[in-house]
């Protein structure tokens, strides 16, 4: 249930988001708005801080992966 | 009626009192963990499900007293002091004093790993995370510079969740901010660090300072030269305006006296033309007055001079003329009489000549004989002249006494006696003397002995030279 109140949110980066490095993104739930950790969907992929990203998965509790929009 | 109401309220009051004790609200910064009857029932929340107790944010619940239990955990902001001493990626060592700022997580699942750990231990929570951050922060700072520390955020606070964030995860927290607050610096890294750019800033900044100051000084110096010359114009040309006045001032005030001045000038000019004019008429006044009867006196004063003057030449002339006839004449008859003189006094004075030359040739005689009498014996000679002579000589040898008007002889006849042998003895003693005198003189000179009685004869007695003057007035007075 909580997996479908994550996904398919926008959510804006907030911490460079690259292989290697733990990403940030903020994302508007629960009324609020939260820091993730975040990483890549797919490989290999720096997604810069400020871009706008789609959460595609969700793991509980703090983590999801996001691919660029 | 009023008993069914009161009973009523009562009930209703009862009713809300047992639904006040058992409701609980769950406040926006807490959760409240109810666990105990029917707790796993709650169809929304899949989590609580699993764990046998039910999470409940942000409502309220009704909870059965005996049959459930209700406690809350606070999702407050925590924050956590570190305080780390720790080595950076260049080996320098450090103090890092820094904050971490955490908080339960909103999700069920960091509720529940939050509550699992800490609902017993909420206090001591910020103690648990120190423990655990002291030892990430050290990590932390061993992967970066000093440099990153102070400048790269985005560096720091991605570490921060790749060191913690899943640890933190695991006790239900997350991260909202770790600062860095203080970086205790031994070796001076820091401040080497910045002292190239303070040390070109402070440069930049003096060379600045230097530069506005010149400017500013050389536009003041070019604002004071103005104002020097704007006072030096408003000097000279108030000085101008100045001389001016006075100038027009001194005019004004010798207006006055000069037009006076003008005026009197004018009539001593008109009192001298005045003057000028009496003094022509004067002039022709005396002209007429005195001048030309002058001149008419003066003319015959002139004339009858002249006249007289011409007069008297003539007389003169004829006068002298008469005289240099009368003085021609006398001329003529005195020539004739000196020379008729002239021949008598020739003859007078040849007469006389031929006399005198006779009488010196007899007297030339007389002393050559004389002398040859003298040179044969001397003493007769003298004593033959001083018998001559010796009334003369005894004359004036009694003439003292002859001044003594009463003689008195003290000693009587022979008194007188005596005196006169004394005064004959002085007359001997004269001889004596004037025969030593002849002997020098027949010593010094026989040449000389014929002539000297002759030249001293008349100073002493003129024996010899007696007979010439005696001769010469009888000759000289025939010449008168």
């Amino acid at each position: 249930m909580a997996d479908q109140i994550m996904l398919g949110k926008t959510a804006r980066v907030t911490g460079t988001i690259m292989p290697g490095v733990v990403g940030e993104v903020m994302v508007s739930v629960r009324g609020g708005a939260e820091a993730f950790h975040a990483y890549a969907a797919e490989d290999g992929v720096t997604i810069a801080v400020g871009a706008r990203v789609l959460v595609v998965e969700y793991h509980p509790p703090r983590t999801v992966f996001v691919t660029r929009l | 009626m009023i008993p069914i109401l009161i009973a009523a309220g009562v009930g209703i009051i009862f009713v809300v009192g047992i639904v006040k004790l058992m409701w609980r609200v769950a406040e926006p910064n807490e959760a409240l963990i109810i666990s105990g009857l029917r707790a796993y029932r709650n169809p929304d929340n899949a989590v609580a499900e699993s764990l046998g107790f039910k999470i409940v944010t942000g409502k309220g619940v009704l909870v059965m007293p005996g049959g459930q239990n209700v406690r809350r955990l606070s999702l407050d902001l925590q924050a956590a002091q570190l305080s780390v001493d720790c080595v950076t990626q260049q080996g320098i060592p450090v103090g890092v004093r820094g904050v971490v700022i955490f908080k339960v997580g909103d999700d069920y699942a960091s509720i529940a790993n939050a509550a699992r750990r800490f609902l017993d231990q909420q206090n001591k929570m910020e103690a648990r995370v120190h423990n655990v951050f002291a030892g990430h922060l050290r990590a932390m700072v061993g992967q970066l510079t000093i440099e990153d520390m102070i400048r790269d955020r985005e560096k720091l606070t991605a570490l921060t969740r790749a060191s913690s964030g899943t640890e933190m995860q695991k006790l239900g927290l997350i991260v909202d901010s770790l600062q860095i607050q203080e970086i205790d610096d031994p070796t001076g890294y820091i401040k080497n660090l910045g002292r190239p750019h303070v040390a070109a800033v402070a440069s930049q900044a003096r060379i600045a300072e230097a530069q506005a100051d010149r400017e500013a000084t050389e536009q003041e110096q070019i604002a004071a030269a103005l104002k020097a010359e704007a006072a030096r114009n408003s000097a000279i040309k108030q000085s101008g305006f100045q001389a001016e006045v006075d100038e027009a001032a001194a005019r004004a005030q010798q207006a006055g006296p000069l037009a006076e001045a003008t005026a009197h000038q004018q009539v001593v000019v008109e009192q001298t033309k005045v003057a000028q004019l009496e003094g022509d008429r004067e002039e022709q006044r005396l002209q007429a007055t005195v001048r030309k009867p002058a001149d008419a006196r003066a003319y015959e004063q002139t004339t009858l001079a002249r006249a007289s003057r011409d007069a008297q030449i003539s007389a003169a002339e004829a006068s002298a003329q008469e005289t240099t006839l009368v003085a021609a004449a006398q001329a003529e008859s005195t020539r004739i009489v000196g020379d008729a003189d002239a021949h008598a006094r020739r003859a007078i004075g040849e007469a006389d000549a031929a006399t005198l030359a006779a009488k010196g040739l007899a007297e030339a005689e007389a002393i050559r004989a004389r002398a040859d009498a003298l040179s044969v014996n001397q003493d007769a000679v003298i004593g033959q002249q001083l018998a001559e002579q010796w009334p003369a000589i005894v004359e004036a040898a009694a003439k003292p006494f002859g001044d003594v008007d009463q003689m008195i002889l003290l000693n009587g006849a022979t008194g007188i006696a005596e005196l006169l042998t004394q005064a004959l003895s002085q007359g001997s003693a004269g001889f004596q003397l004037a025969r030593s005198l002849l002997s020098g003189q027949s010593q010094s000179g026989q040449a000389q002995s014929g002539q000297a009685p002759a030249g001293r004869s008349p100073a002493d007695n003129g024996s010899v030279s007696i007979p010439a003057p005696t001769s010469a007035p009888p000759a000289g007075e025939p010449d008168k």
